[in-house]
């Protein structure tokens, strides 16, 4: 038989949740990054799932090749951020970056 | 056939990747769950018969993002099994959000009838039996519908095809890696003698 | 380029050397002036004066022996009156000589007359530069050379030479930088220091002499009022030298707006001569017309060629033809052009001083005396007495008539105050008023040659006076008043001796009968007073009514001659009355006697000759001889008939000069009758005459007492009425000013300032939310999400 789509849908919200409780609880800027690659991939889980179970075809694959190469992107600059960050605070603790504070 | 048995392995060793993530302090370790977490969604995918986006996957996130987040964590390091800890209350905090959230998602994911949608599943993906979808994205990236779709939605009104958000990626990752390259660029001005200009 | 006459370019460089050094002067001046190291500063300046004038003098030269060359001046000239020869037994041989040969009209004369050598056109005019034409007004630069022009211009820089000479020795005490004036005392008591001001004073006098000599070349009446102004501006800035004194500035002043008065006339004249003429020229261009029609001049318009007004009667008064014009029928009402001459007279009565205007002379004598000298003798009064000799064929009779008895008075008045004056340059200032009023008569006589003859005879007589009189100044350290000299003729000889020859031409005193190498001898006021009685007495048998024009100069002659002796006898003569002033008392540097004795020679020299003599000879040249106007009731008297009153005329004055003399040598030379006791006698005429008639007096209680009641009471009416109206407004301003700013502060500050703090508190109070953590807008994020499902499931409930 084949795997229900509520499955894989699972599988997304757990990719997605824990990226967001690693966002959220990790002070490692690198840390956050990854958490943020989670959630893409969550996202990015649900779209193919969709491609498959759904009339969506395969525009939900296109979809998610554009997330895939902007995760990419966002990782490059994120990364230089982080070391710029890293260069400017002599830490990756993103709670030291609160210069902004109201 | 029965894929069933690969869809728990992938799917368990996807969320235990996750939760390892979450969980781990180790920034290593945590980028080693990653891998794992990454690698096996693309096994998701090609179970899903979507065979270029879990090769594109392997090939751009497994192979291109973690390498540079592993850059990363060995550029900000400042000695070995560095961790920030995080006060406990906030990881309580974070783990009861992210549950609550969770639980909404699953309860939604369960609540809606997906077998209606099933059922509206047309036959029509070419190619999605076969799994074999590169030419099938190929052609509707530049716009051309698959075969029996001509004439459906024939005229200007019809579907466009992605062939401008393509460019535009395209451009938009050459800008953004030329932007990031200039961001990283090892700046010399702080002057208080510190190894992070030597990074 | 148009053609330019060679004479007019002479004059023409010779006029603007003085602009140069002027300009040069005044802009570089200081530091010319400048001297390191040492007391006393360079004298540069005075040098670039006196070399541009001097240069000046030399072109003016060369232009008037062209002149004598190319026009003849020298030989007699055809008259144009058309009476037959009259032989007399006059003993002057060489006035007999000239009258006979000026009245054969022979042939060689007329011919050459008509084609312009000898005769007809002997003037050169042209233009320089057109400063701009105003619809039919068209202003230009010209010039109008004669033979009036080319002796004016020799005169003038020669006199202005020899007196900038003088200058550089009388002004030698401003070449320091801490020049003390004794004359102004400040309010602690001390004396005025200041820079000395050597170099500014001759760029002022090279101003003049410009100016002077713009005057002179002048060929339309706009731009003689242009150098006519800027001569008084000199006269201004010249007499207020010595800024500091009270004097000196009022009689700048007063100077000043004595001669505003004039002027204002002067512009009524130049209006109606051009609203009636269309023209300020003065006679059609010789120059660079290109053969095109020269369009006519003054002078043409008024007179035709035999110098003749067309007076016609209509029924509304007489007018008068305007010749020589396009329009054959053009003409001007008789009386309007009698009113446009007496304009341009008042011009000249206040710039000559002459009678109703003559206050401001005696007080201009606060200048320095070189100053004096040049306004006196060849600038300022003279440029009066040019300019009525110039617009004598404008005049008609009675403007003339008008003229003589001004210029009959003012030589009678000045001439009686200059009795009494005890002031060296104050006798001298009268004195060069009744001269002035001598050339005036002369003029409104008809006896245009006789006048002029004595303007530039009377120049160098004047000037040598002056100079003299501001080296006795100069010599007696700044003392002028003569009760306190005498004797200075053993300290000062060249002085006295140079101004006793002064005096002699003054008062015109001649050996009788006695001929040298056929030249009779005489100093050159001999001659030219002689011919302006002859042109009185003949005046005066022509029209008995007028016989006081002849008693005037007559008497004046002799007050003239014990005056000016008086002068003398009381300077250099007798014993040193002030014995300190007298030991302290020097003779004057070479540099200031040189001029001097110049100066003297051309006293004695220049006149030589008398009315056969060349400068009259040339001067005449330039005569209009005014026709016989049929139904007037004057008389001009010719040339011919002149000629036979001379020998009467020139006894009497002589006589007359001679018992003035006596009279002077009696009284201050061997002090019998004592003239104290005469003053004793006649103490309220004596009293009469050095309160100078009382014309101050006069003006005073007539305009100046007037003016100043009117301003009075506008000054009240302004204080009280119009500065009440002010106040109240602005006290009314001020009030709504402070109710607005209330307003202002509490209500719209209020309510701005209200919102402002709002709206910053509501900002303090939501920026607690922006931690600036990272982490926890994650949990926002999440929670929000949350809320919102819980939102959704709550609100739509799924059916």
């Amino acid at each position: 038989m084949e795997t229900p789509l509520a499955y894989y849908l699972f599988v997304g919200a757990v990719l997605f949740v824990s990226g967001i409780v690693c966002m959220a609880t990790k002070r490692n800027g690198i840390a956050v990054l990854m958490g943020v690659e989670l959630v893409l991939n969550g996202a990015n889980v649900n779209f193919v799932a969709f491609a498959h179970y759904t009339p969506l075809g395969l525009d939900g694959q296109i979809v998610s090749l554009f997330v895939i190469v902007l995760a990419a992107a966002e990782a490059a600059v994120a990364l230089a951020i982080a070391l710029n960050f890293y260069n400017n605070h002599q830490t990756i603790d993103v709670d030291r970056g609160d210069k902004l504070r109201g | 056939m029965s894929n069933q048995p690969l869809f728990w392995i992938f799917a368990l060793l996807t969320c235990g990747g996750a939760v390892g993530v979450v969980i781990s302090q180790n920034i290593v370790r945590m980028a080693f769950s990653l891998i794992v977490s990454l690698g096996s969604t693309a096994g998701l995918f090609f179970l899903l018969e979507a065979d270029f986006v879990g090769a594109t996957q392997l090939l751009v996130y497994v192979g291109g993002t973690l390498v540079l987040l592993i850059f990363g964590v060995m550029l900000t390091a400042s000695g070995p099994f560095q961790q920030i800890r995080v006060s406990p209350g906030e990881t309580f905090l974070g783990a009861a959000v992210g549950l609550l959230l969770l639980s909404v998602i699953a309860f939604t994911v369960i609540d809606v009838e997906w077998d209606t949608l099933n059922a509206a599943r047309t036959e029509a993906s070419p190619g999605a039996e076969s799994g074999n979808t590169a030419r099938a994205i190929g052609l509707r990236l530049v716009g051309i519908p698959a075969d029996h779709e001509i004439g459906v939605h024939e005229g200007r009104g019809g579907r466009t095809g992605y062939l401008l958000p393509f460019e535009i990626v395209s451009i938009h990752l050459l800008v953004v890696l030329v932007g990031a390259a200039y961001l990283a660029r090892a700046k010399r001005r702080v002057a208080d003698g510190s190894t992070g200009g030597e990074n | 380029m148009t053609h330019i006459d060679s004479k007019a370019w002479l004059l023409i460089i010779a006029w603007l050397l003085p602009l140069c050094g002027f300009v040069i002067e005044v802009f570089a001046g200081y530091w010319s002036h400048r001297c390191p190291g040492g007391r006393y500063k360079s004298r540069t300046a005075a040098y670039l004066a006196v070399g541009c004038i001097g240069g000046g003098f030399l072109l003016s030269l060369s232009a008037l022996i062209s002149g004598i060359s190319d026009w003849g001046l020298l030989e007699h000239q055809t008259s144009h009156s058309q009476a037959a020869p009259l032989e007399s037994d006059n003993p002057d041989a060489h006035a007999t000589a000239h009258f006979t040969v000026a009245n054969v009209p022979h042939g060689e004369d007329a011919d050459t007359g008509e084609t312009g050598h000898g005769g007809g056109q002997k003037y050169v005019s042209g233009e320089i530069y057109t400063l701009g034409t105003f619809g039919k007004l068209r202003i230009a630069i010209d010039y109008y050379v004669d033979s009036l022009t080319l002796i004016m211009f020799t005169m003038v820089t020669l006199i202005a030479t020899c007196i900038h000479v003088f200058a550089i020795g009388y002004m030698d005490d401003e070449r320091t930088e801490d020049h003390t004036d004794h004359q102004v005392h400040l309010a602690d008591g001390s004396h005025l220091h200041r820079p000395g001001r050597f170099y500014l004073f001759f760029s002022y006098m090279s101003l003049f002499c410009f100016s002077m000599l713009g005057l002179v070349l002048a060929g339309n009446i706009f731009m003689v009022f242009v150098f006519w102004e800027l001569v008084g501006i000199c006269s201004y800035l010249l007499i207020g030298f010595y800024v500091e004194r009270r004097s000196a500035s009022t009689a700048a002043n007063k100077a000043f707006i004595v001669n505003r008065v004039g002027d204002f006339g002067f512009i009524i004249g130049l209006m109606i001569l051009w609203t009636s003429f269309g023209t300020f020229g003065f006679k059609s261009y010789t120059d660079g017309n290109d053969g095109a029609h020269p369009e006519p001049g003054l002078f043409e318009m008024v007179r035709d060629d035999h110098g003749k007004v067309d007076v016609e009667k209509t029924d509304h008064g007489s007018i008068v033809r305007i010749q020589d014009h396009d329009d054959k029928s053009a003409s001007i009402p008789y009386w309007l052009l009698v009113a446009a001459g007496l304009g341009i007279f008042a011009g000249c009565v206040g710039k000559s001083a002459q009678f109703p205007l003559q206050t401001w002379l005696p007080d201009a004598m606060e200048g320095p005396t070189p100053v004096s000298a040049l306004v006196h003798s060849a600038t300022m009064v003279a440029a009066g007495v040019y300019l009525a000799a110039r617009f004598f064929p404008v005049f008609l009779p009675e403007v003339l008539l008008t003229i003589a008895y001004v210029g009959a008075i003012t030589l009678f008045v000045a001439a009686t105050i200059a009795i009494v004056a005890t002031d060296i340059k104050r006798v001298l200032a009268y004195s060069t008023i009744s001269q002035l009023g001598y050339m005036m008569l002369a003029i409104g006589l008809g006896g245009w040659g006789a006048g002029l003859f004595h303007l530039i005879t009377h120049a160098f007589f004047k000037s040598l006076m002056f100079l003299c009189s501001g080296s006795v100044i100069v010599g007696c350290h700044h003392e002028q008043e003569m009760p306190r000299m005498g004797g200075l003729r053993k300290k000062m000889p060249i002085t006295a001796c140079t101004m006793l020859i002064g005096v002699i031409a003054i008062c015109g005193l001649a050996v009788p009968g006695v001929s040298l190498w056929g030249y009779k001898i005489a100093f050159s006021g001999y001659h030219s007073k002689d011919a302006i009685v002859a042109t009185a007495m003949t005046y005066a048998h022509l029209n008995p009514a007028h016989s006081l024009l002849f008693l005037a100069p007559l008497v004046t002659a002799g007050i003239t001659a014990f005056y000016m002796f008086r002068l003398w006898f009381y300077t250099f003569a007798g014993e040193p009355r002030d014995q300190e002033l007298y030991d302290h008392c020097h003779e004057s540097p070479r540099v200031m006697t040189v001029p001097l004795m110049i100066l003297a020679f051309f006293a004695i020299f220049c006149a030589v000759g008398g009315e056969g003599g060349p400068l009259y000879t040339a001067i005449s040249h330039s005569e209009t001889i005014p026709e016989h106007i049929a139904d007037s009731a004057i008389t001009l008297p010719s040339h011919k008939q002149i000629a036979g009153y001379h020998q009467q005329a020139g006894i009497l004055a002589l006589l007359v000069a001679a018992v003035g003399t006596l009279l002077a040598w009696l009284m201050y030379g061997v002090g019998r009758p004592d003239p104290g006791i005469i003053r004793r006698q006649f103490a309220g005429t004596h009293e009469f005459l050095v309160e100078k008639w009382r014309f101050d007096e006069l003006y005073d209680a007539m305009f100046i007492r007037p003016v100043h009641v009117v301003a009075a009471w506008f000054s009240s009416f302004d204080r009280r009425v119009l500065d009440g109206v002010l106040h109240w407004f602005a006290h009314t301003g001020v009030v709504l000013a402070r109710w607005n700013r209330w307003f202002d502060e509490s209500l719209v500050d209020g309510i701005v300032n209200w919102i402002a703090v709002r709206v910053q508190a509501i900002g303090q109070s939501l920026s607690v939310v922006q931690t600036g953590r990272l982490r926890q807008y994650v949990m926002f994020i999440a929670l929000g999400v949350v809320t919102l499902f819980l939102l959704m499931f709550a609100l739509f409930p799924q059916t």
